[in-house]
């Protein structure tokens, strides 16, 4: 099911799978991370961004770590989520293959731009 | 007041996602809500909220399915069937009682139908033949006979005597369905025997002539089912010979029958082919119209030997002149010791030279029509004055039965011989099932002669000699009748 579910990888996982490639963070330190990388373009609510973790849990492309207080946030314990290995290689591949895409739409004049 | 709303609105997700996440989802709107302050920000956190819920509850719930699926294929891979509880919460007394009231409905309805399926009568049982009566006076091909080769006896007014095959071969009774594999020789059992009895009733109850009557026959088929007088018997010929009886202690209707073929019963009465047309055509000319004999004998008594009454639209060229070449004889003998019946309208035909004015032919198996009188006088004929006889035997039957009955009551002619086969109710063709059918009269014509006619008993002669000597003993009552002159 969870393969099913990620293939292709939705773009709101991929998008937990970035956040999380720097460091370990809770629900919310995904949302936010996440509608940073993003120009605030996406900004994850609770049921997609729990959901997304659910399978992506489920998947093995992350995992739950010690839960533990958020100093900035006060002292409620929170459940911090970490890229597995199998993560952050499925985040790469997923880059690659848009990095290829990009070429393709570079290759086509549809995308200008030096970078990339 | 904001978090009580979400709270609220967490509901909508499933239940092992509010369990897994629910906590968590209630904090983060909590971050959100106290970072976010402002009457914009808050309308943006209020917007993705919301659309977040419309966009991630149906996918929660539908992606139970795949779950669902996944665990049954789990659990069962050896096909076998199981049970297994994939909520993980525990069952409310709400669910409990639909459980329970629904098991209970299903288990009601189950045992209702099961006994339902006991009393079950075949529609094909009530559905009725639907190529009688129409033209059935005139036509020898009704479909009161079963449809199958092997008949047991049902006699009617069309049928003809074996010893001619060829002629019987396109009467009533033979042609088979398409199935003719013989029956699976199964047992009766109780159920079988109720459905066959069912079936009889209703057709009795709902087609026999006298409705008192039927009322009383379908009464005493089911009481002699419910006093054990059918459950030893297993045989569905035995069966049939049993329950024929059964009706007639009611009303001894000799045309009242239920019979069993071994081989299966067609769907329908079929009607006469082609073929069979073509048959019965060739036949009536290759014997004359079953005329054997006309001859003028000594002291100028006009004798004819016919051994059947013959289809009017075939015949009526060959019996007009049988008829005409006795025109001047002085007295007639019509000889019916060999003939088996046939055309109602035959006999009509015949009768009416033998008056100077219509004369009502009583025919049991027809009700009264303008066509039961006689289309008398004939132009030209000069019978209907003269003395007339009719020889009889004991195979004298059926439709020439109602030649004799008719013309004794009327006074027209003097019977010589023995007592007649006693054929006279005709009864219509029934199918109950692929073995068993009922042959029932549905009509009674008005007799205005007699409470009886001559079914079971015959017509009795005028003068009783053995069928042998009847020629003779006419010859002499005629000779005697014209000394007197």
């Amino acid at each position: 099911m969870p393969k099913q579910k990620l293939n292709p990888l939705p773009s709101a996982a991929f998008q937990i799978l970035l956040a999380l490639a720097g460091e370990d963070l809770h629900g919310y330190g995904i949302m936010r991370q996440v509608a940073e990388q993003t120009g605030g373009c996406m900004r994850l609510g609770p049921g997609t961004l729990y959901s997304s973790i659910q399978t992506l849990l489920e998947a093995k492309l992350i995992e739950e770590t010690d839960a533990r207080e958020d100093a900035k946030l006060g002292n409620e314990r929170r459940r911090y989520y970490r890229l597995t290995s199998a993560g952050r290689k499925l985040a790469r591949s997923e880059a690659e293959r848009l990095a290829r895409l990009l070429r393709v739409a570079r290759s086509k004049r549809i995308l200008r731009g030096e970078y990339v | 007041m904001s978090e009580k709303i979400y709270v609220w609105l967490l509901r909508l997700y499933p239940s092992r996602f509010r369990e897994a996440y629910g906590e968590d989802a209630l904090q983060l709107f909590r971050d959100r809500a106290r970072e976010e302050e402002g009457f914009l920000l808050r309308l943006r956190l209020w917007f993705d909220l919301l659309s977040d819920l419309a966009l991630s509850v149906p996918r929660e719930y539908f992606h139970v399915q795949p779950r669902l699926a996944s665990l049954s294929a789990h659990l069962r891979p050896d096909g076998v069937p199981s049970f297994c509880v994939l909520a993980k919460e525990s069952l409310g007394p709400g669910a409990l009682l639909f459980g329970g009231v629904l098991s209970v409905a299903a288990l009601v309805t189950f045992s209702v139908l099961l006994n339902h399926g006991v009393r079950h009568v075949p529609l094909s049982a009530l559905i009725r033949p639907t190529q009688r009566s129409a033209g059935a006076r005139s036509s020898p091909f009704d479909s009161s006979a079963p449809p199958t080769a092997n008949n047991t006896g049902q006699e009617t007014i069309g049928s003809k005597p074996p010893e001619q095959p060829e002629i019987a071969a396109t009467s009533s009774r033979p042609n088979h369905g398409a199935a003719t594999k013989p029956r699976v020789n199964t047992k009766l059992d109780a159920t079988e025997r109720r459905r066959v009895i069912d079936a009889a009733t209703a057709i009795l109850e709902k087609d026999y002539f006298d409705h008192h009557n039927a009322k009383k026959m379908a009464a005493a088929l089911r009481a002699h089912e419910k006093n054990g007088d059918d459950d030893a018997v297993t045989d569905g010929r035995a069966f049939a010979a049993l329950l024929t009886p059964q009706m007639r202690e009611v009303s001894p209707d000799r045309h009242l029958t239920l019979d069993y073929s071994e081989a299966p019963l067609a769907q329908h009465p079929i009607g006469p082919t082609p073929e069979d047309l073509a048959g019965y055509r060739k036949a009536m000319k290759n014997q004359n119209c079953t005329f054997e004999g006309v001859a003028i004998l000594p002291h100028s008594i006009g004798y004819l030997k016919l051994n059947s009454f013959p289809d009017v639209s075939l015949c009526r060229a060959t019996a007009a002149a049988a008829m005409d070449s006795l025109n001047h004889t002085e007295a007639v003998i019509f000889d019916l010791r060999d003939n088996r019946g046939g055309e109602p309208a035959m006999v009509s035909f015949l009768a009416a030279y033998l008056f100077d004015h219509p004369e009502y032919l009583y025919n049991p198996r027809e009700n009264t029509t303008e066509e039961s009188w006689t289309h008398s006088p004939v132009p030209g004929n000069k019978l209907a004055d003269k003395p007339a006889y009719v020889l009889t035997s004991s195979r004298t039957f059926s439709g020439a039965e109602q030649f004799c009955y008719d013309l004794k009551m009327l006074k027209r002619a003097t019977l010589v011989g023995e007592t007649t086969g006693g054929g006279a109710h005709s009864g219509v063709w029934h199918r109950i099932d692929d073995h068993f059918g009922m042959g029932i009269p549905e009509t009674k014509a008005i007799n205005p002669y007699s409470k009886t006619d001559w079914a079971e008993i015959g017509v009795e002669p005028d003068v009783k000699v053995k069928a042998a000597y009847a020629l003779e003993a006419a010859k002499e009552l005629a000779l005697a009748q014209l000394r007197k002159k």
